[in-house]
């Protein structure tokens, strides 16, 4: 089974990258989302706010603490999640691509029961965790066998 | 499909470290198939039969549920 897949250095510059992303992550959601750190000019395709009007194609002023964490993450978590082992072969392929599903099967059973579930507010949050889950319990069940695996080889002769 | 690595690799005196590089690939491809937890492909089957010096079915074999 021949997947694409990128070069076995990107799992390290994905490591460097995540886990300074979780850290970050976490670290706004402890404090809501709310003290601003970083504002500067960025180019928006599209922006709008409560008061507001909408705009497109403009250069605007805005904090964006959650767009370098959030960019940070999913670029760590794509390159940890697809890059190539250090002896990628058939097993670790099937791995990969079960866990893939297992991590989609598990994620829409979570979100099925938030949707019924959790009301308000919440729910936003509930939206937030979410664009992260898929990408998480994909490389969190990936590695937890790969590494149960390695626990067994090396107890052996 | 049940498989004999184990015990050829036992009469071969190879660890599951050194018959993953023969066949070049992963220790936990050797450790999976050896625990009936991965079946190989036809290629990776052939390789394995190929470093014991056997026939694949002398090392793999079908079950009843198969």
């Amino acid at each position: 089974m021949k997947l694409h897949l990128l070069p076995t250095k990107f799992k390290k510059i994905g490591w460097c990258l995540l886990i300074p992303a979780t850290i970050l992550g976490v670290f706004r959601i402890i404090s809501d989302f709310d003290n601003d750190m970083l504002t500067m000019k960025v180019f928006a395709i599209l922006n709008d706010n409560f008061m507001g009007s909408t705009g497109y194609f403009k250069v605007i002023e805005t904090d964006v603490t959650n767009t370098i964490v959030g960019v940070l993450f999913i670029l760590g978590a794509l390159f940890v999640g697809f890059a190539k082992e250090k002896s990628e072969d058939e097993f670790i392929a099937k791995l990969r691509l079960s866990s893939l599903l297992w991590a989609v099967l598990v994620n829409y059973t979570l979100l099925l029961l938030a949707f019924i579930f959790i009301y308000g507010i919440a729910f936003l949050n509930v939206m937030i965790y979410n664009m992260f889950t898929v990408l998480i319990i994909f490389i969190g069940r990936f590695h937890y066998i790969l590494h149960f695996n390695n626990k067994f080889v090396s107890n052996e002769k | 499909m049940k498989n004999r690595i184990k015990v050829e690799r036992a009469i071969h005196d190879l660890t599951q470290e050194e018959l993953a590089i023969k066949v070049k690939v992963s220790r936990q491809t050797i450790n999976a198939m050896e625990a009936n937890k991965y079946v190989p492909s036809t290629v990776l089957a052939m390789k394995v039969a190929r470093v014991f010096q056997k026939q694949v079915e002398e090392i793999f074999t079908l079950e009843e549920s198969d």
